[in-house]
């Protein structure tokens, strides 16, 4: 668009408000371009222009910009008499009345004035004329084709459109349909009612198109406060609710309350070092593996308790690798370089082993269909199973690492895995693409976004770091604080919009990040032991669990002091934030 | 103890005597002559899967280093140490690289290794001459 021209040295050009970097005064603009004024109008709108007055306590805003701003404000709420009246009061044309003239040209199809006012509004960019008087001329093209005139709608083609030479494909396009005027694709109407329509969208059009110093883009003030609100909603760390609309009479910021801080449950099954656990896709139900072999199913109930579903009996060795099935039905276990057994959640009962003969598998991972499922292998190759144990697919090749997990995506269809100490592959199982991230650190494990589009990777030198993996992979974010030297941690995303990122930690606490701005915000202090992985509900941004070498789980949810709360029963004990 | 993350090594690999976890590879191997209170030891280029004690300075044969103790990162013996910086710029060619002692580690036949022989009482450290 026009205004400020990027080939400029900064220098030369006036200092622009943060806001509106389009937005220098317009008779300043003119006097760099070297133009002379025209109308008595122009310039009683460059008069009050070259008026520096400043509004706000930063001395950023130019007030003669603000007035303007609010005049479009009124006028697109429908209170034109307050705009005029605004005018009138302050002495600063919205715009000048060039344009007022040059709207009403166009809407009544006047389309030579309309041109002809335009060339006076001093735009120097030649080629927003240029689209512009394209876009007039050929709106006015269209309706002559449409009334049937197609005499002059040839004349208006050859003298005024092509000599505009911008686009040669158009003038074909056009030509085209004046000899089958049927498929008018201009603006695809032909009738008369709407035809005061389509030039109104002919005006929205022209008005993008114009700079913003000579008409004041459509909505602009409702555009700024927005842009405001979702900055302040960005900033508020603890962002973890749904607030509903936000107002305008205070910043948004939430207090902590929104962010599960305190522990409501201490889950104390387990007769071993809890490793492992995952929510289920519903946030309905738990899984969680322990060193004692078991593997435990809990179920969430609607008042927020966890309780003890099942006992699942079977594994040699413990669990390392939990895999919920898309439909939350069905669940995947493996570890210790042994089998994969699969299990229906509902009766707790083990409904297929999955082995390879000679060789151990290291992790799992269902298919997106639901009908597949995937386990890398110890001779560090990648296996795909349909449920019945046909094996359909073998990669080999350094595909994945002995202590390496296994993630999938479903919309790019990739398996993610450790494939070298400090490399990342994302290999996609049907189109055999590989894509890589290396770091100079080595992985010790990931955690994939619910949308597959965030991977975080956790690294032996006790940073996460966030990768963007939708296109081209990039490190977006670092995070640091927690500590691990010896142990493999499982972190995650979580909260509303997966805002936050939380991580397990040497030092028996739970840590959690702000993960647009990397900044630590809460460590939960509570568990005895290594916190070996945390599990953030997927449809409770409250609700976060723990897995310790304490031997327990712990929920985690919002502080209760205020709230009416009974006594809470069986499975769990309620505690308070670091009680024993 | 949770899950231990320890990488995987191929190659001729000298390991935890203890828990068999992978410290070194022999490629890595940069002298054999040097010695611990147990005998026998090997200074590597780079070790794996341990994890680091407290900086200290201490007196050995070719004089003073600022060393750390080094230990398995899943048992937590202690197998060696590591050199952080060298007081003698004859010496500094040992920083960053680790000492593991030989009565610590499986060599990569499995051969272990006993006290006694060659033990050197009263002394750690040493270099090539």
């Amino acid at each position: 668009m026009g205004g400020v021209e990027d080939d400029e040295p900064p220098s030369k050009r006036v200092k622009v408000t943060s806001l509106d970097s389009r937005g220098i005064p317009y008779s300043l603009y003119l006097r760099q371009r070297g133009c002379s004024l025209t109308t008595d109008s122009m310039a009683r709108l460059l008069a009050t222009e070259g008026d520096d007055e400043v509004v706000g306590s930063k001395g950023i805003i130019k007030k003669v910009e603000l007035v303007r701003v609010i005049a479009e404000a009124l006028y697109s709420l429908g209170y034109s008499k307050s705009g005029a009246c605004l005018e009138e009061e302050s002495g600063i044309p919205f715009h000048a009345p060039e344009i007022d003239f040059f709207m009403h040209h166009i809407l009544e199809g006047q389309w030579d004035e309309s041109v002809a006012v335009l060339h006076k509004f001093g735009v120097t960019d030649e080629t927003i004329v240029k689209l512009a008087s394209l876009a007039i001329f050929e709106q006015k093209f269209s309706e002559l084709l449409d009334d049937g005139e197609i005499m002059e709608a040839l004349k208006t083609l050859q003298t005024e459109i092509t000599p505009l030479c911008i686009n040669y494909e158009r003038v074909r396009e056009l030509s085209s349909l004046v000899l089958s005027p049927k498929q008018n694709l201009v603006n695809g109407t032909s009738s008369k009612g709407s035809k005061l329509e389509s030039r109104k969208k002919l005006l929205d059009k022209l008005r993008k198109l114009l700079p913003p110093t000579v008409i004041v883009p459509e909505k602009r003030l409702v555009h700024l406060v927005e842009q405001a609100l979702v900055l302040q909603k960005d900033a508020c760390k603890f962002h973890n609710s749904s607030v509903g609309k936000m107002s305008l009479l205070a910043d948004h910021q939430c207090g902590r309350d929104h962010i599960p801080t305190q522990t409501l449950q201490v889950l104390q099954e387990h007769k071993d070092e809890v490793l492992v656990l995952q929510f289920s896709h519903n946030g309905k139900y738990l899984a969680s593996s322990s060193g004692d072999h078991l593997v435990i199913i809990w179920e969430v109930m609607d008042d927020g308790q966890v309780l003890l579903k099942h006992r699942l009996y079977g594994h040699q060795k413990p669990v390392s690798c939990i895999s919920w099935s898309p439909d939350d039905n069905q669940l995947l276990t493996c570890g210790g370089e042994e089998l994969v057994r699969r299990w229906d959640v509902a009766l707790g009962e083990c409904l297929y082993i999955y082995e390879k003969s000679v060789l151990g598998l290291v992790s799992c991972a269902w298919g997106p269909d639901g009908k597949s499922l995937f386990s890398g292998v110890t001779d560090k190759s990648i296996i795909m199973w349909d449920l019945e144990g046909k094996e359909l697919e073998c990669w080999r090749g350094q595909k994945t690492l002995r202590n390496a997990d296994l993630g999938i995506t479903s919309i790019t269809k990739e398996l993610i895995t450790v494939c070298k100490e400090t490399v990342v592959l994302l290999f996609g199982w049907e189109s055999k693409s590989e894509r890589f991230i290396e770091e100079d650190q080595i992985i010790t494990s990931f955690s994939l976004s619910e949308d597959g589009k965030f991977l975080l990777l956790s690294l032996w030198n006790e940073e996460l770091h966030l990768w963007n993996i939708d296109g081209c992979p990039r490190l977006v974010s670092k995070y640091k604080g927690h500590k691990r030297s010896r142990f493999i941690l499982q972190s995650c995303f979580g909260g509303l919009d997966h805002a936050f990122i939380s991580s397990g930690s040497e030092d028996s606490q739970v840590y959690i990040w702000h993960r647009l701005s990397g900044e630590l915000i809460l460590t939960l202090a509570g568990h005895t032991g290594a916190v070996n992985c945390v599990s953030w509900n997927p449809t409770n941004p409250h609700m976060l669990a723990s897995a310790s070498d304490d031997r327990t789980i712990r929920i985690w949810g919002l502080n209760q002091v205020n709230a009416n709360y009974n006594g809470r029963h069986s499975n769990g004990v309620h505690h308070c934030n670091g009680g024993s | 103890m949770g899950r231990v993350f320890a990488v995987i090594l191929e190659g001729k690999i000298y390991s935890c005597k203890h828990c068999g976890t992978h410290l070194a590879l022999g490629d890595d191997i940069v002298s054999k002559s040097f010695h611990s209170r147990h005998g026998k030891a090997y200074l590597f280029s780079k070790v794996a899967n341990v994890t680091l004690g407290e900086k200290e300075e201490r007196l050995m044969m070719t004089g003073s280093h600022i060393v750390v103790d080094i230990f398995c990162v899943k048992c937590g013996s202690i197998v060696g140490w590591k050199y952080e910086t060298a007081r003698e710029k004859s010496q500094k060619y040992k920083e960053g690289k680790s000492v593991l002692e030989r009565f610590k580690i499986s060599g990569p036949d499995g051969s272990n290794y006993w006290v006694g022989h060659g033990a050197h009482f009263g002394g750690s450290d040493a270099d090539d001459v």
